[in-house]
């Protein structure tokens, strides 16, 4: 007898609801002898390419369908509407589940159903709510048939459609009436039984096939499967509670453990208990389930046409024409535009790359792309390829990159070749802020029919896999919050391990049996689907049957969006071009702007020498803080060593700073080689082509290809193809065995070839394409160039744009540093965005419109308690010779040189209406619109903003400069307004406006009376001190505007001897001393000893402080240095260039702890106290634990490093950390940081 | 249904049960036999695992069943407990 076949089937792709894979289903099905599979995930077909391929994998005939929501014609109305969309990334939907009422279908494709079907499942989207679709049976009657009647799909009625609720309900008239209608509407419908054991399923699923019966339909029994295992249904169930945002209750579940993907026999004994046992009965129910699965049948390779090789047919746009000679002439086009006409090389590449791209039929999606990259620069975006693309000349002369790859030695192999499997991707970067318009234009160009952008499964990780278990399990909501923050950006099936390996969690309140269940429940989670989101810059192309070849929904922005991932996409021969927003690109194009707007010059960017000494002195002085790639500690560190003086220098600088080269020593032997330390070494004098750029050390993936083809002879497509299979060690040892006999026939001796594979096998995996980083370097050069002659308006830039890793409070205490006066919120003078103004005359003196000008006076009401722990009294004592008070000089004070200072003066930043707290865009239009004011009445009435953005407006001295305030001084000030009085003022409009009082509509320009309706007397409250001052600048804007706040705190670092970060190249090496500061970042990078080495950099005003937390101090640091945003450390000088320093530390401590010690009366506080605390030897305690992941070639690295892709660290724009500490981002955590773990107060 | 007493009695007696292709197929119950002539309803509960500190705290497994010793013939309520593999009769209308 044949086979049963499963009709019913949920893979992971269910989001939130099944728990299985599509290739596990699909081996299991294989196992059972089973030859064909179906997948029906819910709402969609995410996962129906892996699963097409994982059938074709394992011989069996693929099904494709989907499980929809049913709902009734006349019910378009969203009902039941979810409270709440939850989840990080915003782009998130659930199933619009309505509990046990929902009613369900499930549609196959016939096998010539996957254009309707794609096309049913799209429609479902678009009529229902973003994430939650639905279909009618007028919508199933409309897809289910093809043009001339025939049917297209099969829509199966189980015990959760319309009939099954009904015949469930022992309706029975109800039942045969929906059936009839059913039959009328959808020319192949079928009845679905399914017992899952439950309470009565047997019975209902009797009563369907009487009714099947009674209606002369077919009736197929399914298991209506979610798991692979009936061990899974435990997961199911914390599933259906996180997805019905409901606790785990056997109220709210479904019977699960039965619905896995059953054996044949299993089956079997399904059909016959449906059957009561009917054998007859039995063995037609089976043949029909039989015969459904027979005609949906797909053909994989019509679906996924990258399953043969040649690719069966690929859906390309429709270009108006014949391609080949459309893209022939263009290029010759090319050749004459950029002057290669008599260039023998030019014209031999070019006919070799064409040939490649026409064997592969690939010429119109060239031309395709290049009238997309055209449409960009006519738009006047900034637009650059990037990426592989760049090494085709093709690309070049058709004008989509203006990198020449033969003037750098690019290679069109790393991009295109002939044994390449799988289509080119073409990468264009474009300004951030415009890429939404990009997408647009496309869309506008192909029309909304034709494109649609690329999606990606967001998947469960620790943090959110902690939640959403926390939460089904009935924990608090703040405790859940505060638990998934304390894990690193780590793997949900890392979370006991992490628990028992780093010491910062260890330690915590997190190790409690309690949460065990949670913890253990949460690893079940690992890498299960949470929710789709827009992929960030892939768009497809595609001709008018691209919806018959992608079903695609609505994402959160409104664009059209493929259930398919960029990997499915490109499998199911769609073209794919990614235009990704590159926000350095905006920040640039903003400080061009500026520039204009302040100094009345336009700078031409590109055109811009690439060779300018001062900016390459900055950059060689590691004074590298909002460039682009070259900021981080680890860039900062690794330029002040490598000098660069050249654009190759810098190409060399981003391919080196990579995990892998510095893991793999590749850093040091190039940089000796540089310097002149080292001869060059070289395995054979025919390798000094290919690596005399780089000093004999492989730094490139070009390198590598021409190595091999010099050693071998191979060609460069071949070597390209070794090149990819070196990643893996099996590949390196498939490599190994070709390569080492075929160079030894090429005539190199064994100790050359020996030493050539030594090479390859080292860094062959871990060289960067050069066209990258080439395409990296320029914009690079630029920002550098930017900061170093127009500093104040090119970090106007950054801090709008925030390209980078660092939160707005670091960029600003570089602009001080730069000598970059910092002016606060004016409501008078603010923009929309950071501007830059002029300060007057062009001394380094404080711009005139200072807003806290003076030195502070005295401290005095002291007691009063702050969050900001500091108390006034901080203030009293302070050195008076460092002029901290001014907004412009505070981190240049003692002696700026124009060497590591001020080349910033004379130019001054305004805070923004948009940095403050809570505003919304309309908000910011009005206050711009409105300006100027004349009062706090004035601005209430005209720019209209909220309440709480008006308080806060006032709270950080946004009206200060009109009524001539300024916090610190005294605070009781009778008679003289405060901001206090301001912030009541506010109230006093708010509660007039809402009582009618205020004039409606009409905002003539007049002094309301409302402003008197409750009047307050100047000076009735009291002033602000200046503490209490940065405090709210640090809620409301993120950032210490008005001084920075290790200021506070002078006095007991003088008191302890803390050596400043200016002061740091005048200790010598191996010194240990303490230094104190911010926290800016932390990261924890891979490195070669597999350990987890947490960095550190702390800001003291005066510069960065960077310092290494090796293992064996963790165990007493690593909750310190997560957890605490101010901290003082002792650690080692370490000089590691001729500029460069850093500390390995060797203790840490909260500034905030010592501070209250110091503070606490004897014998307990005082300094003292706090001297004897920082001399205390740490306890040694545990170091970190976990199996490094060691490689092939014997690199190792921590399973706590950063491996994964950086967290989405402006996603995070609030970060809720202590409840005492301030609310905005404030440093950088890199992805294997954990967070603070000293809220869980259990 | 089927004539069947409407009035249950609850008992949750453990008693011993014999299985025949995957089915009860007579059980003793204070002393006496029962043979099992029909299986009006079968059903399976998972445990509310998370409730329990084990991994996996199994499933209840209900068995409906027409069973009589001599004549007489009743209904009669089984469960299996795949964790502690007992059975018990859980209640009887007869």
């Amino acid at each position: 007898m044949a086979s049963f076949v499963h009709l019913h089937v949920a893979s992971a792709y269910s989001l939130r609801y099944g728990t299985a894979f599509p290739p596990a289903l699909v081996a299991r099905a294989a196992a059972h002898g089973m030859d064909t599979l179906a997948l029906t995930d819910r709402d969609g077909l995410y996962g129906v390419i892996k699963h097409i391929q994982a059938c074709h994998a394992e011989g069996l005939a693929p099904i494709a369908g989907v499980d929809l929501v049913l709902r009734a014609h006349d019910h378009h109305t969203a009902r039941g509407r979810r409270a709440g969309v939850h989840g990080e990334a915003g782009e998130t939907r659930g199933d619009g589940s309505a509990g046990d009422g929902e009613r369900r279908v499930v549609v196959l494709a016939r096998a010539d159903g996957w254009g309707p079907l794609c096309r049913l499942v799209t429609a479902a989207h678009h009529a229902g709510e973003r994430g939650e679709p639905y279909v009618t049976r007028e919508m199933l009657a409309e897809h289910a048939r093809g043009p001339s009647g025939e049917p297209r799909l099969v829509v199966l009625l189980g015990p959760r459609s319309d009939v099954g609720r009904a015949a469930a309900g022992q309706r029975d008239e109800e039942a045969r009436a929906l059936l009839a209608a059913w039959r009328a509407a959808v020319p192949d419908v079928v009845v679905e039984v399914t017992d899952h054991y439950g309470y009565r399923d047997a019975n209902v699923a009797a009563r369907m096939l009487g009714l099947a019966d009674w209606a002369g339909l077919p009736a197929v029994l399914t298991n209506a499967a979610r798991h692979l295992d009936p061990a899974d249904h435990q997961v199911g169930n914390v599933l259906d509670a996180a997805r019905r945002l409901a606790p785990l209750h056997a109220r709210h579940l479904e019977q699960s453990s039965q619905a896995y993907l059953k054996s044949g026999e299993e089956m079997a004994g399904v059909a016959e208990r449906v059957c009561g046992g009917d054998r007859s009965r039995m063995a037609r129910l089976l043949a029909e389930t039989r015969r459904v699965a027979e005609r949906c049948a797909l053909d994989p390779v019509e679906i996924v046409p990258l399953l043969s090789d040649p690719p069966g047919a690929l859906h390309l746009p429709e270009i108006g024409g014949d391609p080949v000679p459309m893209l022939r002439s263009r290029c010759e086009e090319g050749l004459r535009r950029r002057g290669m006409e008599r260039s023998k090389e030019a014209r031999e590449r070019l006919a070799a790359e064409l040939d490649i791209i026409e064997r592969k039929r690939l010429s119109g999606y060239f031309v395709a792309v290049a009238g997309i990259t055209d449409m960009i620069r006519g738009m006047g975006v900034r637009c650059a390829i990037r990426g592989s693309g760049a090494g085709s000349l093709v690309n070049y002369l058709a004008g989509i990159g203006e990198v020449n790859p033969i003037e750098h030695g690019l290679l069109m192999e790393r991009f295109l070749s002939e044994g390449r499997r799988g289509l080119p991707d073409i990468d264009v970067d474009v300004e951030s802020a415009r890429r939404l318009d990009c997408y647009r234009a496309i869309l506008g160009r192909y029309g909304e029919a034709q494109v649609a952008c690329v999606s990606m499964m967001e998947t469960y990780r620790a943090r959110s896999a902690i939640r959403d278990v926390g939460s089904a399990m009935g924990l608090p909501p703040h405790e859940v919050d505060a638990i998934a923050k304390a894990f690193p950006h780590i793997r949900a099936k890392q979370i006991r391990a992490a628990l028992a390996d780093l010491p910062e969690l260890r330690d915590s309140g997190l190790n409690d049996r309690s949460l065990e269940t949670v913890f253990r429940l949460a690893e079940k989670l690992d890498g299960l689907p949470r929710h789709i989101a827009l992929h960030p810059c892939g768009v497809l192309v595609g001709n008018a049957a691209l919806r018959d070849r992608t079903p695609v929904e609505r994402s959160m922005l409104d664009f059209p969006m493929s259930q398919f991932d960029k990997d499915d996409v490109e499998e199911a021969g769609l073209l794919k071009l990614d235009v990704l927003g590159v926000r350095m690109q905006s920040a640039m194009a903003h400080a061009l702007d500026e520039i204009e707007r302040v100094d009345g010059v336009r700078i031409e960017l590109d055109a811009v020498p690439r060779d300018d000494t001062d900016t390459y002195d900055m950059i060689c002085s590691g004074r590298t803080i909002g460039c682009f790639q070259i900021e981080s500690p680890g860039q900062r560190e690794l330029v002040a060593k490598l000098e660069p003086r050249t654009m190759h220098d810098l190409i060399v600088d981003i391919s080196l700073f990579r995990p892998g080269p510095v893991n793999s020593d590749m850093v040091t032997p190039y940089l000796e080689a540089r310097h002149g330390f080292r001869r060059p070494s070289y395995a054979h004098e025919e390798l000094h082509g290919p690596l005399r750029e780089t000093h004999g050390v492989v730094v490139f993936h070009e390198q590598v290809l021409k190595v091999i083809d010099v050693m071998t002879g191979c060609g460069l497509s071949e070597a390209e193809k070794a090149r990819r299979a070196l990643d893996t060690p099996a590949g390196r040892e498939a490599v190994h065995d070709w390569f080492v006999p075929l160079a030894g026939e090429r005539g190199f001796d064994p100790a050359t070839v020996e030493k050539a594979w030594k090479v390859l096998d080292a860094f062959g995996a871990f060289g960067f394409c050069k066209a990258h980083a080439a395409a990296f370097a320029l914009p690079t050069y630029q920002s550098a160039w930017l900061k170093r002659h127009h500093t104040a308006a090119f970090l106007a830039g950054v801090l709008t744009h925030e390209p980078g890793m660092y939160p707005s409070r670091v960029i600003l205490d570089e602009a001080r540093r730069c000598g970059v006066g910092i002016l606060a919120l004016d409501v008078n003078r603010s923009g929309r965005h950071w501007r830059v103004e002029k300060a007057a005359g062009e001394t380094a003196g404080p711009p005139p419109e200072e807003p806290y000008g003076e030195t502070p006076e005295g401290g005095e009401a002291t007691g009063e308690s702050l969050t900001l722990r500091v108390r006034p009294g901080d203030l009293g004592p302070r050195r008076q010779d460092v002029d901290l008070g001014g907004g412009a000089d505070s981190g240049v004070d003692g002696g700026p040189d124009g060497e590591t200072g001020g080349f910033g003066r004379g130019y001054a930043l305004r805070v923004p209406f948009s940095a403050v707290r809570g505003v919304s865009e309309a908000e910011v239009d009005r206050m711009v619109a409105g300006q100027p004011y004349t009062s706090v009445a004035d601005f209430w009435d005209r720019a209209r903003p909220s309440r709480p953005v008006a308080e806060r407006i006032v709270e950080v001295g946004g009206l200060d400069a009109m009524y001539g305030l300024r916090p610190g001084g005294p605070r009781w000030r009778p008679g003289r307004l405060t901001r206090r009085d301001l912030i009541a003022q506010v109230g006093a409009l708010d509660r007039s406006s809402a009582a009618g009082v205020a004039a409606k509509g009409d905002t003539a320009a007049v002094q309301l009376p409302m402003a008197f309706a409750e009047r307050v007397t100047p000076g009735e409250l009291p002033e602000m001190t200046e503490a209490e001052a940065v405090e709210a600048e640090l809620a409301v804007l993120g950032m210490d505007v008005s001084r920075h706040v290790i200021g506070f705190h002078d006095e007991l670092l003088d008191a302890i001897g803390v050596v400043r970060a200016r002061d740091l190249l005048r200790q010598r090496n191996g010194a240990e001393i303490l230094v104190a500061g911010v926290k800016v970042a932390t990261q924890t990078p891979a490195v070669r000893s597999g350990q987890r080495v947490i960095f550190l950099t702390l800001d003291d005003s005066t510069g960065p402080i960077d310092l290494t937390f090796f293992e064996s101090v963790q165990a007493h640091t690593a909750a310190t240095v997560f957890g605490s945003w101010l901290l003082v450390a002792r650690g080692v000088v370490r000089r590691t260039g001729a500029r460069a320093v850093s500390l390995r530390a060797l203790n840490c401590w909260n500034l905030v702890d010592l501070d209250e010690l110091w503070r606490a009366p004897p014998p307990r506080g005082g300094i003292d106290a706090v001297r004897a605390l920082l001399d205390e030897t740490p306890e040694s305690g545990g170091g970190v634990g976990g199996r490094p992941i060691e490689y092939g070639n014997g690199y190792r690295l921590s399973p706590y490093s950063d491996i994964g892709p950086a967290p989405g660290v402006r996603d995070a724009a609030a970060f809720l950390a202590h409840p005492a500490e301030p609310q905005r981002r404030l440093w950088h955590a890199s992805s294997g940081s954990s967070g603070p773990t000293r809220t869980r107060g259990r | 249904m089927g004539g069947r007493s409407v009035l249950s009695r609850l008992y949750g007696d453990p008693i011993e049960v014999w299985v025949r292709d995957g089915r009860p197929a007579q059980f003793v119950w204070r002393d006496r036999l029962y043979a099992i002539r029909q299986v009006q309803d079968h059903w399976v509960v998972a445990r509310e695992w998370w409730k329990t500190s084990d991994t996996d705290p199994g499933e209840r497994r209900f068995w409906r069943v027409e069973a009589g010793m001599g004549p007489g013939v009743g209904t009669y309520e089984l469960r299996f407990d795949t964790a502690s593999r007992g059975w018990l009769l859980l209640r009887a209308w007869d």
